[in-house]
Parts: structure tokens; C-alpha cells; sequence
């Protein structure tokens, strides 16, 4: 069979009544999740599984990736409209996103995520059905020394995020790095900045720190600036983009998409990696880069489309050679092991049904999400007309069952209040936490590669430089690096940041 | 935002700063008994260590040149909505595990709801009895987060 | 609320409601079973697939509650507090029950938990690439004999199965081999398909349900084989000793009457028995191994001494 019959079929399978109904009702649920700060697609999908068992195999998988898919888009529409990552790749979105919704377009800004966000997810799903199988190699070639050098390329991108001093940005990055190390040390089981507290043994969980500084330190500062009767966003002007804001973003989107279908395929951080290289890549090639963060169009379209792409082609390892990249894939994975399917080249060759039925649900899935979200934008953008005496109480809740539904204990609560306090403080002193965040998810990775490389290698680490896609990313690092010292850099950054103030 | 006394001093560079020093002094404090290892053998203090000493300099560096900059005021802090916040989401912790979901969140939108002064008790009451509501059916029903919802 | 005032609590709670638990027990209210790992994991989905069957045995409930953490600490802990009336269990996970016991200061007494039944044994192994020089275990050693240290074996962590595996393999053949640690077992999977470690060490559970065309297996770890891999011969047939499983059960608080732990026994074993459940557990590729809880106690002081004795290599500059 050719691609195009193998495709056919796979359309066949997907449109069928019952199929459909299951794309839409994970889709459907995917993007409540989303929406909901700190209840994750994980543990949805864990609780989901038992019920699938009833279901014919490729129904139950559709609508766990319909379940995960519709949580990255749902997840944006939380990070625009009250400024609350729910997870690490939509950290960036707040940076301009939240910007464009205090400017009164937030409708704008949704529909670009929503149309980027498909656009990818189509690009991404035909990079699957066509090259799949390729791309999966480009994965196996990343060592822990090509993730050395990805890493260390890829926390320097990150002190372009802020709009702030860049010696800030650093800081807050080596806290985030800090914050990362904590808990049991994976290479040798010794104990790390735990204070002591067994529930600390794991780490700190992302979503403890991300509603912490992000949503309770919001809470606050928006509440002490001058009570919920301050908080006025400015009157909606226009619900959807106007003809600039498409003309500015489809580049971006074309950007985003390529990062994120490739970062996507790695193992790990590749989600987050790919929305944020997505953003600094649009600041570096932008003109105006100063206007970032102060709700540019295409600092939204990039990263969303990124992250999309990337959670599509982060399917490839699965499908393609059975190894789930992140959380989320290996639940995806005990999915197909209860239908007796086992991921891994002979169920390309042996059932092609499930593996093209599934990409093809999936584009079907991401046409549903846009048609299911585009008229939802309407009443999104309503709800900021809430008054926000009514609105803040329901974001605090909701933050606390998130939180409190991780681990399903008090301390992780208490911790988030207490990185509540954090993020006031960080607040107070004009320092942007973005970056944090990133430290946070990047550098328990860097770390412990960077210990496997110089294991492997007995403590030589000239294999940084021996290995063609270590050594490539280490010069782009050293000429970003260069880029920033260099005065005249400096100069344009300062002018930024002093156009900002004024 | 320059203070008109002629004062000198950047006090959110301060701030920077002094959180800077603090994390990473306390970072080095509680990895004082890590061991370093080597480059082929990097124990767990080797990068705790990095990163605590490189944070210090940062922190150095952003709070030297602040100190002869002409003053600024950090915003001003108003302990009600900190306070009355922080509480509210700490006694939801407890309350959750021990009262159950239903009086947990009741806490919370109430007592989170005092942190702005002015607002109408029946508003409260009626938000807080709606807000308990959805969250027991589209959480506790709906999604499965596991808490009970009445005391155990 | 202190551990001990939870105790006191406990205790007269105890005394005031045993004789009339037991009278009631099962039927009365659901028996909560806490599982100490994230929802999704290989011991969540295990026990989540044997629920509904406890539950038609035991004409009760079984809802699930997750406290992951601290390779199970968390859970034990909870437990230990918890009423020893029968209404709450816990999954129980070897070697790492054991091997806490060994490095940490624990927050619970691990001689207040006693195992109910075991389900499942899933003996470790280690696999190489398909294309692999290395045909046996043999071959291994006999390359890393002339080439100390440059064999790298990718495991997940220090103190973790594939670990003590690994350092047991060194010990019984008197080679030099180099742990790498990576995140999990796909992790680790995804860095041998790629090439950039020789070997990792998995379970044979996991194993088995990756795509056999890549990997190639060793050896495992156990006694006897094992019902996943019966053609593949296990260490100690190979001239090497080298035993490492990992076992899930499920356990209570010794103090739960004696009574209400047989019948939760019997039901695990009732529910083992059912083809339904074999046939479930056979496509998640659960190597069923039931054994009463008195049984798995039983072995448990002998595993860990050999575990400690393995332990002070690790301190002993391996």
C-alpha cells in the first residue's frame, strides 16, 4: 500500500460515527483540563484508563490523545486570559499573551494561538504519516552529549525572554536551576536541599512552583495595588485579529511550527524547549525586539505553535519505535498495552489500521478543536468582564485543587503558598520569574546528562566537541554569548529596556 | 520614581540582590555536607555548589552599582491581601484532608473573598455555596481528584 | 497532628470499634487502597485492573488513593497512621520497601506493615541492542575482563534494581562495569537504541512488551524463569550469581486482625485465579505470582541482609 492509501485508511477508521464521537469527547475533556490551572492530562488520563477498557482499541487511544491534545489548547487560553502557565511550555504565552488581554485583545490573541496552533498540529501530523519513521532517528542520535550542548544553548536563549536586565534574568535562572536540584539526587540517591522533608525527596513538582508565582503572587499583587475595583483590563476593542496581526504572525507560526515538530521529537523537556526557543527566535529575528512582552501578536503565534507541533510529533518516538518522550506518552503507551498492542515497528506493518487511524484522528481532532474553540473565544474573553471581586476567588480554588490533586497532600498546598510569597517578593523587586521556570525544567536535565557524558566517557569531555550536533550547538551558544557581550547588543538592550520605563 | 530627598539607592536592585545573596548563602548552607566529587565522578555538591557561588556574584553585581544609583522606592506592601490570601490557602490544605472538600472550599471563598475590603456578604455567601458546588461535581465527580467531600 | 497522638488516637479508636469493624467487615464501607506511585505507573495500573475484581470477591469497594513519593515512604507512612481496622491497604514494592530500610531514617516502622499477598514477581535483566556483539552474559564479561570500565550500563539510579543487579554481576564475575544513571526505563531505552550506553538493565515485564526486533536479552535475574520469558536463562544457569526481582503486593498494618488480612488474601488469590484477570494481566504483560503474605514475609529478612551486604559496596567506593 502507498502513502495515500495508507492514509485513506486511516481516514476511513477516524471518521466513523463512534471514532468521531470519542475524538470529541477527549478533545472536549482535554480542553476543560486544560482550562483548569494545575489539573493536568496525566492523571486524567490515568483515571480515564480502566474505562477504556470497554472501548474498542482505537477508540480508547483516539480519545486519550484527543484527552491531550485538547489540554495544549486548552492550557493557552488559561495562560492569556489570567496570566497562570498551566504547564511548562505555556510559560511564554503569559509573557505577551496576558499583555495583549490587559490591552483589551485578548480575543486577538486566543484566535491567533487557536488558528497557530491548528496550523501546526496539521504540519506536524502530515511530518508523522510522511516521515515518521526518519524523524525517529534524528531522536536516537540525541546522546547526553547533544543534550549537554542543547541544554546549555538552550538556558542562554532563555535570558532573552525577560524584558529586563539581562543579570537578572541570569539570576533568576540559576534559581530556577537551584529549585531543580532539590530532592534525591537520581545518580546518587544523597539527599539535596530537602530540608529534611520526605516529601520533598521527589523534587518540587512544576505545577507547586508555577501556580505559586504565578497565580497566587498575581492574586496578591492585583489585590494590593488597589483592591478587585483597580483591576480593569482595558474595554475589549475588537473580539477577533485584524488583517496586521495576520500579516505579522504567519511567519512566526511557519517558524514555530518547524522548531516545534523537531524539538518535539526529544525525549524529556522537547515541549517546553520548543515554545520558548520558538519565542527567542522571534525576538532575535524581530525588528522591534523591545516590543516583546509588551503583547506583540507574534510573541503569542510562535510559541503556541511550537508547543503544538511539538506535542504532536512528540507521538513519533512512541508510535514509531515504542519509547514515550515524556509523562504523558508513557501513559499513552499503557494505553495501548491494555488493548494487547505493543508501539514499535510491526504495528506499522501489522495493523496499520490503529497507526493511521490515529493520525488521522488526530488532525480530525485539532479541525474540532479550532471549530469547538474559535466560538468558545467569545465567551472566554466575557468572562474577563467578570468583576474580578467574583473572578479571583474561583482562580484561588481552582489553583488549590489543582495543586492539592497532584499528590493528594497538604505540604504541596503549603509549598505553593509558600512560593506565593516567592513570587510577591520577586514582584517587588522587578524581577521577571519567567526564566525561573525555565531553570527549573532545563537544568535537572543538564545536570544529570552532563554527568552521564563524562560517566561514558571516564571523565574526557572532548566528545563535546568530537560529536557533530554537540559541537555545532556549543558555536551557536558561544556566538549567542558573543552577541550579548558585544557592546553595541548591550546598547540596543538597554535602549529597550529604557523605552520601556519611559 | 526618584525620591525627591536625594537619597541614593536602587531598593528593588537591593531587593534583587539581597534575595540573591540569601537563596544562594542558604543553598550553600544546606549542601555544606555534599560531596563534590569529580569531573568523571561528579558527586551531588558539585552543581548545588556551581550555581550557589554564581548566584552570590550575580547578586553582587546587581546590588553594588545599585547602591550609588538615585533612589527608588519599592512599591508600597499592603499586609492585608498577603496575609488574608496566604491564610486562606493554608487552611484549605488542612481542611481538605481532614474536614473534607465541601468545608475546605467554603474556607477558602470566604475567607479568601475578606482580602478586599467592601465586598457584600450575601455576595460572598452566594459565590462561595456556587463556587463549592461546581468544584464537587466537575472536580470531585467529574474528574476524580481524590478527596472527600464531607469530614472522615 | 504528631505521629504519636495519631497513634493514641488510633489505638482507642481501636479499642472502642474493633469487635464491631470485624463483625461488618467488608461489607459496610469501601477499603481504600493506596498506591505509592503517580497514577499510570506499571504498580497503578496493576492494581487498578485488580479492583473490580477484589471488589466482586469481596462484595465491597476499592477506591484507589495515590501518594506517591519517596520510592514508596510516603505511602508506608500513610499507612502506618492509618485506622487498623482493615479499611485501608497499601501496595507493597520489593526491593525498594526493602532497601529504605537500609540508607534512611524511615518515618514509619517497616515491622508495622506486613504484606497481604503478592501478585507479581518480575525478575530484572539486562538487554542489549539487537546487533549486539554480546550473545550471553559470558560474552560480556569476558570484554569487560579486557576492558575495565568501558562497558556502560544504563540503570535508574543508585540503589535501584538495575543497579544492585549491575553491582552483583561485577562482585560474582570480578569485572569493572560503569552505572549510568538515566530518569526510567524508557529514558534508558531510548540512549541504547541510540547507542550511547552498551547496555541497560530493565524488567522483564518491560522487556517483553518492547518491540523484540531492537533488543536482545541476556539474562534474568530470578530464581526460576519466568512465565513471561520462558526461553530465556536466568544468571545463575548461566555460571553467574545474580538475583534481582521486583515484586508488587499489597499489605496492611500488622495489627489488623489476623482474620480480616487471611480474607483479603484469599480474595487477591480468588481474583488471581480468575481467567478474567489472567487474561487482562496477560495483555499488560503482569508476570502473575501470587504468594500469601506469611510466605513473602518470611523471605524478606534473608533478601534484606543480601541487599545491605550489596549496599557497602556502593559506601565501599564502587
Amino acid at each position: 500500500m502507498n502513502f495515500v492509501d495508507l492514509l485513506m485508511l486511516g481516514f476511513s477508521e477516524a471518521i466513523t460515527p463512534a471514532n468521531l464521537a470519542f475524538c470529541l469527547l477527549g478533545a472536549l475533556l482535554g480542553t476543560l483540563i486544560g482550562v483548569l490551572p494545575g489539573i493536568g492530562p496525566t492523571a486524567t488520563i490515568a483515571v480515564l484508563l480502566p474505562i477504556t477498557f470497554f472501548l474498542p482499541p482505537l477508540a480508547g487511544i483516539i480519545m486519550l490523545a484527543g484527552i491531550y491534545y485538547g489540554a495544549q489548547y486548552g492550557g493557552s487560553t488559561t495562560a492569556v486570559l489570567v496570566n497562570l502557565p498551566g504547564e511548562a511550555s505555556a510559560v511564554v504565552t503569559t509573557l505577551d499573551g496576558y499583555q495583549m488581554a490587559r490591552q483589551g485583545r485578548a480575543g486577538a490573541a486566543l484566535a491567533v494561538a487557536a488558528l497557530g496552533s491548528f496550523f501546526a498540529g496539521t504540519v506536524a501530523t502530515f511530518a508523522i504519516a510522511v516521515a515518521g519513521p526518519m524523524l525517529s532517528g534524528f531522536a536516537l542520535s540525541f546522546g547526553p552529549a547533544e543534550y549537554v550542548a542543547l541544554m546549555v544553548f538552550g538556558l542562554l536563549a532563555a535570558t532573552i525572554l525577560a524584558s529586563g536586565p539581562v543579570l537578572k534574568a541570569i539570576g533568576m535562572i540559576l534559581i530556577g536551576l537551584l529549585l531543580g536540584m532539590v530532592g534525591t539526587d537520581q545518580a546518587t540517591g544523597a539527599e539535596r536541599l530537602t530540608f529534611g522533608a520526605v516529601e520533598l525527596f521527589d523534587g518540587v513538582d512544576f505545577i507547586v512552583i508555577a501556580i505559586g508565582i504565578f497565580g497566587f503572587a498575581e492574586i496578591i499583587t492585583n489585590l494590593e495595588r488597589s483592591g478587585s475595583e483597580g483591576v480593569q483590563l482595558a474595554p475589549l476593542s475588537r473580539l477577533w485579529p485584524t488583517r496586521d496581526d495576520f500579516r505579522r504572525s504567519w511567519a512566526a507560526v511557519l517558524r514555530g511550527t518547524g522548531l516545534g515538530t523537531l524539538l518535539g521529537l526529544l525525549p524529556g523537556g522537547g515541549a517546553t524547549l520548543a515554545s520558548f526557543s520558538a519565542y527567542s527566535l522571534e525576538k532575535k529575528v524581530s525588528k522591534h525586539p523591545e516590543k516583546f512582552g509588551t503583547g506583540v501578536v507574534e510573541g503569542v503565534a510562535a510559541p503556541e505553535a511550537a508547543n503544538n507541533a511539538a506535542a504532536q510529533s512528540s507521538f513519533i518516538p512512541l508510535l514509531t519505535l515504542g519509547i514515550p518522550s515524556n509523562n504523558m506518552m508513557a501513559m499513552m503507551l499503557s494505553a495501548f498495552m491494555i488493548h494487547g498492542i505493543t508501539p514499535g515497528p510491526t504495528v506499522l506493518t501489522n495493523q496499520p489500521e490503529i497507526f493511521w487511524g490515529l493520525v488521522a484522528s488526530m488532525w480530525i481532532g485539532n479541525l474540532l478543536l479550532v471549530v469547538i474553540n474559535l466560538p468558545m473565544i467569545g465567551l472566554w474573553v466575557k468572562l474577563l468582564t467578570v468583576p474580578y471581586r467574583l473572578l479571583y476567588p474561583a482562580i484561588l480554588l481552582f489553583c488549590c485543587i489543582g495543586v492539592y490533586s497532584m499528590n493528594n497532600r497538604v505540604f504541596d498546598v503549603i509549598l505553593a503558598a509558600g512560593f506565593g510569597l516567592l513570587g510577591y517578593a520577586f514582584r517587588k523587586a522587578r524581577c521577571e520569574p519567567g526564566p525561573l521556570l525555565l531553570g527549573f525544567v532545563l537544568g535537572p536535565l543538564l545536570e544529570s546528562n552532563l554527568r552521564r557524558t563524562l560517566l561514558i566517557t571516564q571523565g574526557d569531555p572532548s566528545i563535546f566537541v568530537e560529536r557533530p550536533i554537540s559541537l555545532v550547538m556549543l558555536l551557536a551558544t558561544v556566538v549567542l554569548l558573543a552577541l550579548m557581550i558585544l557592546p553595541s547588543f548591550r546598547r540596543t538592550r538597554e535602549e529597550a529596556f529604557q523605552e520601556e520605563e519611559a | 520614581m526618584a525620591a525627591p530627598n536625594g537619597t541614593r539607592g536602587d531598593a528593588p536592585d537591593l531587593l534583587t540582590a539581597g534575595m540573591f545573596i540569601g537563596l544562594g548563602a542558604l543553598g550553600l548552607y544546606m549542601a555544606r555536607g555534599l560531596d563534590g566529587g569529580t569531573l568523571a565522578q561528579m558527586g551531588p555538591g558539585f552543581l548545588p555548589r556551581t550555581v550557589c557561588i554564581l548566584l552570590i556574584l550575580i547578586g553582587l553585581a546587581v546590588g553594588l552599582p545599585a547602591l550609588t544609583r538615585p533612589a527608588q522606592a519599592i512599591e508600597a506592601i499592603r499586609i492585608r491581601p498577603l496575609a488574608v490570601i496566604t491564610i486562606s490557602i493554608v487552611g484549605f490544605a488542612f481542611a481538605a484532608t481532614y474536614l473534607g472538600f465541601v468545608l475546605a472550599s467554603l474556607w477558602l471563598v470566604i475567607v479568601g473573598s475578606l482580602a478586599d475590603p467592601g465586598g457584600k456578604w450575601s455576595h460572598i455567601l452566594l459565590l462561595a455555596a456556587g463556587l463549592t458546588l461546581f468544584g464537587a461535581l466537575v472536580f470531585v465527580y467529574g474528574l476524580g481528584v481524590q478527596v472527600p467531600l464531607w469530614p472522615v | 497532628m504528631t505521629f504519636a497522638k495519631t497513634t493514641a488516637i488510633a489505638a482507642i479508636l481501636t479499642a472502642t470499634g474493633a469487635g464491631a469493624a470485624l463483625a461488618d467487615w467488608p461489607t459496610d464501607r469501601p477499603i481504600e487502597m493506596i498506591v505509592a506511585f503517580a497514577p499510570g505507573g506499571g504498580t497503578d495500573i496493576m492494581l487498578r485492573t485488580l479492583a473490580p475484581f477484589l471488589e466482586a470477591e469481596l462484595e465491597t469497594q476499592f477506591p484507589v488513593l495515590n501518594r506517591p513519593g519517596a520510592s514508596g515512604e510516603i505511602a508506608y507512612t500513610a499507612l502506618s497512621q492509618a485506622r487498623p481496622d482493615g479499611y485501608t491497604v497499601s501496595s507493597l514494592n520489593t526491593p525498594g520497601f526493602l532497601t529504605m530500610q537500609i540508607d534512611r531514617k524511615l518515618r514509619y516502622d517497616p515491622a508495622s506493615i506486613c504484606p497481604i499477598a503478592r501478585i507479581v514477581e518480575d525478575p530484572g535483566t539486562f538487554i542489549v541492542q539487537a546487533g549486539s556483539e554480546f550473545q550471553s552474559l559470558a560474552d560480556l564479561v569476558a570484554y569487560a575482563r579486557e576492558n575495565p570500565g568501558a562497558v556502560s550500563v544504563g540503570t535508574t539510579g543508585m540503589g535501584t534494581d538495575e543497579h544492585l543487579a549491575m553491582l552483583q554481576l561485577e562482585q560474582a564475575a570480578g569485572v569493572d562495569l560503569t552505572a549510568v544513571p538515566f530518569g526510567g526505563a524508557n529514558e534508558a531505552k531510548t540512549a541504547l537504541l541510540g547507542g550511547h550506553v552498551s547496555m541497560i538493565g530493565l524488567n522483564v515485564g518491560e522487556y517483553s512488551t518492547s518491540d523484540d526486533n531492537a533488543f536482545r536479552a541476556l539474562a534474568q535475574f530470578s530464581q526460576e524463569r519466568s512465565v513471561l520469558a520462558p526461553d530465556l536463562p536466568t544468571a545463575t544457569e548461566q555460571g553467574f550469581e545474580v538475583l534481582m526481582s521486583s515484586e508488587r503486593g499489597l499489605a496492611a498494618r500488622c495489627d489488623v486482625p489476623e482474620e480480616i488480612r487471611a480474607k483479603l488474601a484469599a480474595a487477591v488469590d480468588a481474583a488471581l485465579a480468575n481467567p478474567e484477570f489472567q487474561e487482562k494481566a496477560k495483555q499488560q504483560a503482569l508476570p502473575l505470582a501470587y504468594r500469601s503474605g506469611a510466605d513473602w514475609q518470611a523471605e524478606m529478612p534473608a533478601r534484606l541482609a543480601r541487599f545491605t551486604e550489596i549496599f557497602k559496596l556502593i559506601e565501599g567506593g564502587q
